[in-house]
């Protein structure tokens, strides 16, 4: 039972991952219509800035003798303040990344959605090699101290560490600064109605151009912190984001594209089945843990295949 | 009196008298290069027959995307299912514990990949093109997994090594010494594939059959409309150009006597995919020229790896170029450099100068 519950939590943290990627998987195809094959490395361009990031911050701190050190929760919280920067700054970079993208590659091109997708599997390819002649072509991680299992969680029979509950609270906070601003705020109303109708929602007054931007500048903000936390749960390399992006695109497709909330549903869904497939030994189904992504792909095949339009998305 | 060459020359279109410019001189180069030894002659003949390899896969997907339109992102796994085909039944080291002639090895290949393209294909052909897109890689991820996972039948990971070479039980062929010989002998191989390919592939493109795919490209509704079952079509399209693939795939197994697992990566997928569409989709000589232009790149960047510095990131450079490509191509030429125009026409139907 308590493995199955390590499992789950695992699922949860791997969730948070998977959530965070898939709303700006989403969002870019309900306000720009195209599947965005570069998002995954968005991600990547994400966790690699904070990893420059930290390591600036944390010296800086470090020399100003502000650091501290400890067990458990006092051990991340070693460089919380370098953390914090480095994940806005992670979310940032990846922001102004999409909006450049946007900027001087998609919106430049005359062309269908598959041209757009075509294209952004080059953008894909640039931003990758980008990363890997900067930072190489190998594993590395972020310079927080690996800290054990929280105690509190000890009764349960699960290890949590002060990671896994960084990642899910954060991600948790995200989901519902999200949430607020696309129901309360006059920018998510002009979102909500330039992905509805993008000439209607221009004819009445919205400059369409700038909900695009700020659609990119969130989307790739979330996936920015998502490969933060991909990069803290596990660990940074150039490839991370791309490896990832079928299992986004999973999570989507199964919340249904274009929609936000099916993406965090499909995301959440998605993540847990990711993480519960080694579980499925114990009880008897002989499937080998590394067909977890497998088990999300052929999930993705059959949803295309039974309810295109996925849980919660528009008919197609 | 006509000088046919030079007719010829006259009927190309700019576009087509450049690229054939650009071919003849780095052909002049290739060959300049290897009599005066900059390139070793077995290097340059592997070139050659890698190059045949890479013209042929981008053959195979020009039948997807340039014929039917179908976003087919399982180039790789098609190939590696060739590959993984032929190897299994004639390696050495093969799990199976039998060993065939790689002539049987080749049938294997085909008709493993043309089985699978078949259940690959029910499911997903009927999706919309940017599905097709997602849920073809999605399966090629598949087919990489099992092939990583299930030791018992493929070794896994470390792959299956002592591939015979093609010709390696035949009388004479199999006596030649290795080296340049037996490479020489794979250039004659691979081009005999693709000219039998590149020659099917134009018959099949001017028939009834090749004219209703590029309707059903241009306009799936109005295809059935006219009483055409598309999805056969779209199937017909997608197991023809499977089979190309993973004759392609054959041939690179037993050019390198091994294959493993994470040859199958997506990338490879995606360097196909600039050939044609650099090429000119639709276009087999345009997926000829990209072919050639595609292992210059892969190529040239491993080349400029080896003479530079050791700590030049010549496998990131290859994506960058590929990357600009991909967009340039389509920032500034979508219809590729050597986009299907003469090669609509059927030979003889117009007054003088055809292709």
């Amino acid at each position: 039972m308590s493995a199955t519950l390590q499992y789950l939590v695992n699922g949860l943290v791997y969730s948070g991952v998977i959530v965070l990627a898939s709303i700006g998987l989403s969002l870019v195809y309900s306000i720009r219509g195209f599947a965005n094959f570069a998002h995954g490395d968005t991600m990547t361009v994400g966790a690699y800035a904070a990893l420059l990031a930290f390591s600036g911050t944390s010296a800086l701190l470090v020399g100003g003798g502000n650091a501290t050190a400890g067990g458990g929760l006092a051990g991340l919280l070693g460089g919380p303040a370098a953390f914090v920067v480095a994940l806005a700054v992670g979310m940032v970079v990846a922001a102004i990344v999409a909006i450049a993208s946007e900027r001087l590659v998609y919106s430049k091109l005359d062309t269908s959605a598959v041209g757009l997708l075509i294209a952004s599997i080059g953008v894909a390819f640039v931003m990758r090699a980008i990363v890997q002649i900067l930072f190489g072509n190998i594993q590395q991680a972020y310079a927080l101290p690996r800290s054990g299992p929280l105690p509190g969680f000890g009764a349960l029979g699960v290890a949590v560490t002060a990671r896994d509950v960084v990642v899910v609270v954060a991600t948790i906070a995200l989901v519902a600064a999200l949430h607020v601003l696309l129901q309360y705020t006059s920018l998510g109303r002009q979102m909500r109605a330039t992905s509805d109708n993008r000439d209607l929602a221009r004819a009445s007054g919205i400059r369409t151009n700038r909900i695009v931007d700020a659609t990119w500048a969130i989307g790739a903000g979330l996936a920015g912190a998502g490969g933060v936390f991909l990069g803290l749960s596990l660990r940074l390399q150039p490839l991370m984001g791309f490896n990832l992006l079928l299992v986004v695109f999973a999570a989507v497709i199964l919340g249904g594209i274009g929609s936000v909330y099916g993406a965090m549903i499909g995301g959440l869904v998605i993540g847990v089945i990711h993480e519960l497939v080694p579980a499925l030994s114990t009880y008897g189904v002989p499937i080998n843990a590394q067909y977890a992504n497998t088990v999300a792909f052929l999930i993705m095949v059959a949803i295309l295949l039974l309810r295109p339009r996925g849980i919660m998305g528009e008919a197609v | 009196m006509t000088n046919p060459i030079r007719a010829w020359y006259a009927g190309l279109t700019d576009a087509e008298s450049n690229v054939a410019w650009s071919v003849g001189v780095l052909f002049v180069l290739f060959v300049l290069g290897v009599a005066s030894g900059v390139i070793n002659l077995s290097y340059g003949l592997y070139l050659l027959a890698l190059a045949g390899m890479y013209v042929l896969l981008s053959l195979g997907l020009n039948v997807h995307w340039g014929y039917a339109g179908l976003i087919d992102f399982s180039v790789a796994a098609f190939w590696g299912l060739g590959a993984y085909g032929t190897a299994l039944v004639s390696a050495r080291d093969s799990p199976l514990g039998f060993t065939v002639d790689p002539i049987v090895g080749l049938v294997v290949g085909l008709a493993l990949a043309a089985a699978v393209a078949v259940i690959i294909g029910i499911p997903t052909l009927r999706l919309r093109s940017d599905y097709l897109a997602i849920a073809t890689l999605g399966l090629a991820e598949v087919i990489r997994s099992v092939i990583n996972n299930q030791s018992t039948w493929t070794n896994g990971p470390s792959g299956i090594l002592g591939l015979p070479l093609f010709f390696g039980t035949w009388p004479i062929l199999g006596d030649v010494p290795r080296g340049a010989p037996t490479y020489a002998l794979d250039v004659c191989l691979v081009a005999v594939f693709v000219g039998v390919t590149y020659w099917a592939l134009r018959r099949l493109h001017l028939s009834p059959w090749g004219r209703t795919v590029r309707t059903i490209r241009a306009d799936e509704d109005l295809a059935e409309a006219l009483g055409k079952n598309a999805f056969r079509f779209k199937m017909e399209a997608f197991v023809v150009g499977c089979v190309v693939m993973a004759l392609a795939g054959v041939f690179y197994a037993h050019l390198q006597l091994a294959i493993t697992p994470g040859a199958l990566d997506p990338t490879q997928t995606f360097y196909v995919w600039i050939a044609v569409i650099l090429g000119g989709s639709g276009s087999n000589r345009g997926a000829f020229f990209g072919g050639l232009v595609l292992v210059l790149i892969v190529q040239g960047t491993r080349f400029l790896g080896g003479v530079l510095p050791s700590n030049f990131p010549s496998a990131a450079v290859r994506l960058l170029v590929i990357g600009v490509l991909i967009i340039a191509v389509m920032y500034a030429r979508q219809e590729g450099v050597l986009p299907a125009q003469h090669e609509l026409i059927t030979p003889g139907t117009t007054e003088g100068n055809d292709e």
